[in-house]
């Protein structure tokens, strides 16, 4: 624990590295508060540019954005009725009626405190319940890794976007893509087509530039016509005394609730905020002020959003299975850089990932003065032209996916990978599940090919196995528990 | 019955058939290479088992809730796709630091922008700047093409 504490500690004193999280959380809150950008599409258009990083610099940099930017929605979400990132949506509701009514600031300021008492709770929460799954994912063996990545599979059926079937469908594709390459055993190449660079598998990079940012690209094609309109902003006004009384409850609950749904694997800052949201609603005494421009609802969702961001944290780091879209960046980013997620993670590279955690704590800290001191700025950076804005990311998804492997084949694959995800898109699929079910696809298959050795091939034995049984009935009832509760709900 | 309502199942199921047919045709390892795992084409073949299975469940589903019909993209969405078609002719036959100013100013272009100083400026510094930070700073070496080839001699 000392050791822990002492390299959290050492951040502080690390001028390049408080520098680089000072940098990133500016570059962060900008990505945020322009619209289609968001954490995820950040990161990944980042992360070749962590290369030559150190790796603990290369993780800061990711994991401040997700703070930063998963915060900075909320600017726009509150001045433009545009939330930046689709985990603000529901700051919108309240937060922008409140700027209407000439209250920008005070909504503002009121995002910026509840979405620092998320994070830091969340972070604060990270590593106390880390290292302790950590211990407990020690004792697992194949059976259990497959049963619980077939339990994050599953969790895709609740994503916020899409249907729960349309999400499965593209969490069996991204399996099925994990699959492309050279099979682990037998070395039998699958569907490379001839193509050498294929053989080790397709590079996660280049896909997630592909799905995420020039899909979003494709997407803000059609949404050119949308004009925002600004509202005026004098200063952010931290809460007044009156404002704390009614929103303490409110926020901590939020970051209970925003931390227990970012620990679940792939679930997000988005579904969390809604879930803050409404629970807000509901315990609040003043459910008439709901959607008028209520301080509780805007605290509920933003201290949600970004609690959720330090549990997501929890499953990546400890099980290498990501809480989120733009966790799933941040464990390929552990990857390139040698950080195998897991949880000898936290027996051999203590300092690395305590120092990642600190740098986590810092970035919650230095959004608070960004938010309270910058947002005027930063609201008026949300205006840059869509017309020259997506130009720029254009050349940043082709020569960030083209540096990582010097491959052309690399940028292809981020235009297939980019049409695709805007059709996937356009016929309401979202495309984060095919990037979780690319991470985890080749740790289903392994874990299913070593539990088959494990038992001689009778395959039933896993549910001999009681962690495996728990996962595999949590799997269950993350499918069919929505259905089953509606069929007896009818019934009832 | 309404074709669209069928028209996305059935691509999946076409293209999950296809996998079938392709994982069919892989090569099998004999029995002590394998041993008491599975052969390489099994897990492909079970995932596009599960996915057909998806499928028909999708198409009951959009059978029962019938949803609005998606409306067709203007052209400033189909354009942008011709630009990447453009941006991949270009690289290969001339220089990715030519196509990549082409193609941003010709987005820009279809966009709406009309100030051509301004997106004539964006389309050269946003790569030019990419290129020397990635060649100084990242020491990424690009593909050849007529400028890099001046470049790096």
């Amino acid at each position: 624990m000392q050791e822990a504490l002492a390299a959290m500690g050492s951040i502080v004193f690390d001028v390049n590295l408080l520098f680089l999280i000072f940098a990133t959380t500016i570059l962060g809150v900008i990505i945020g508060v322009l619209p289609g950008l968001g954490s995820t599409t950040g990161a990944a258009l980042l992360l070749p540019f962590t290369l030559t990083m150190e790796p603990v610099h290369a993780i800061t940099v990711l994991t401040t954005i997700y703070v930063s930017a998963t915060f900075a929605g909320s600017i726009t979400a509150i001045l433009i009725n545009t939330p930046g990132t689709s985990a603000a949506a529901a700051t919108t509701f309240d937060g922008y009626p409140l700027a209407q009514r000439g209250e920008a600031g005070r909504a503002l300021g009121i995002a910026v405190v509840a979405s620092t008492i998320g994070g830091i709770f969340s972070v604060i929460v990270l590593c106390i319940a880390a290292p302790m799954l950590a211990r407990v994912a020690y004792e697992f063996r194949p059976p259990e890794y497959f049963a619980l990545t077939v339990f994050g599979l599953s969790m895709l059926a609740s994503i916020s976007a899409g249907g729960a079937v349309k999400n499965i469908i593209g969490g069996v594709f991204g399996v099925w893509l994990a699959t492309i390459g050279a099979e682990r055993v037998t070395g039998i190449e699958r569907y490379t087509f001839g193509h050498y660079e294929l053989y080790e598998g397709l590079a996660f990079v280049p896909v997630f530039i592909g799905l995420f940012a020039m899909s979003e690209l494709l997407m803000q094609s059609k949404r050119l016509k949308d004009v925002a309109e600004a509202i005026g902003l004098k200063a952010v006004k931290l809460p007044t005394k009156e404002d704390y009384k009614k929103i303490w409850r409110t926020v901590l609950r939020s970051c209970g609730i925003g931390t227990f749904i970012g620990i679940l694997p792939a679930e997000g800052a988005t579904v969390a905020s809604m879930i803050g949201y409404s629970e807000a609603r509901r315990w609040s005494k003043n459910k008439e002020e709901f959607g008028k421009g209520s301080v509780e609802g805007i605290a509920g969702a933003e201290a949600a959003n970004n609690a959720a961001t330090g549990g997501a944290m929890v499953p990546t780091m400890v099980l290498g299975i990501p809480g989120s879209g733009t966790t799933a960046i941040i464990l390929v980013g552990l990857m390139v850089h040698g950080l195998r997620p897991g949880p000898y993670l936290f027996t051999e590279q203590v300092d690395t990932v305590y120092q990642i955690f600190g740098a986590m704590l810092v970035a919650n800290v230095m959004f608070l003065f960004m938010g309270l001191y910058a947002a005027k700025f930063f609201a008026r950076i949300s205006l840059i032209p869509t017309t020259l804005l997506w130009p720029i990311v254009f050349a940043l998804c082709v020569i960030g996916a083209y540096s990582l492997n010097s491959s052309l084949l690399d940028i292809w694959i981020v235009m297939a990978f980019g049409v695709l995800g805007f059709f996937a898109r356009r016929h309401g699929f979202a495309v984060a599940p095919i990037a979780v079910g690319l991470i985890l696809g080749e740790m289903v298959e392994t874990n299913l090919q070593n539990s088959l050795k494990m038992f001689d091939g009778e395959w039933w034995l896993i549910f001999t196995q009681p962690l495996a049984v728990v996962f595999l009935v949590l799997a269950f009832l993350g499918l069919c528990g929505p259905y089953l509760f509606q069929k007896l709900t009818n019934r009832g | 019955m309404e074709l669209r309502l069928v028209t996305i199942p059935a691509i999946i199921a076409v293209f999950s058939v296809i996998i079938i047919g392709l994982s069919l045709q892989l090569d099998t390892s004999p029995p002590m290479i394998v041993g008491d795992s599975m052969q390489a084409r099994s897990f492909p073949i079970f995932l596009m088992i599960l996915n057909l299975m998806l499928c028909v469940i999708l198409f009951l589903q959009l059978v029962k809730e019938k949803p609005a019909p998606v409306p067709l993209e203007g052209r400033e969405t189909w354009g942008s796709m011709v630009l990447l078609l453009l941006f991949f002719a270009l690289t290969i036959t001339t220089d990715m630091f030519i196509a990549i100013p082409i193609v941003m100013f010709l987005l820009s272009y279809l966009w709406g922008e009309r100030r051509f100083i301004i997106i004539a400026l964006n389309s050269i510094l946003t790569p030019v700047t990419l290129f020397f930070l990635f060649d100084k700073v990242l020491r990424i070496r690009f593909p050849r093409g007529i400028i890099t080839n001046w470049y790096y001699g």
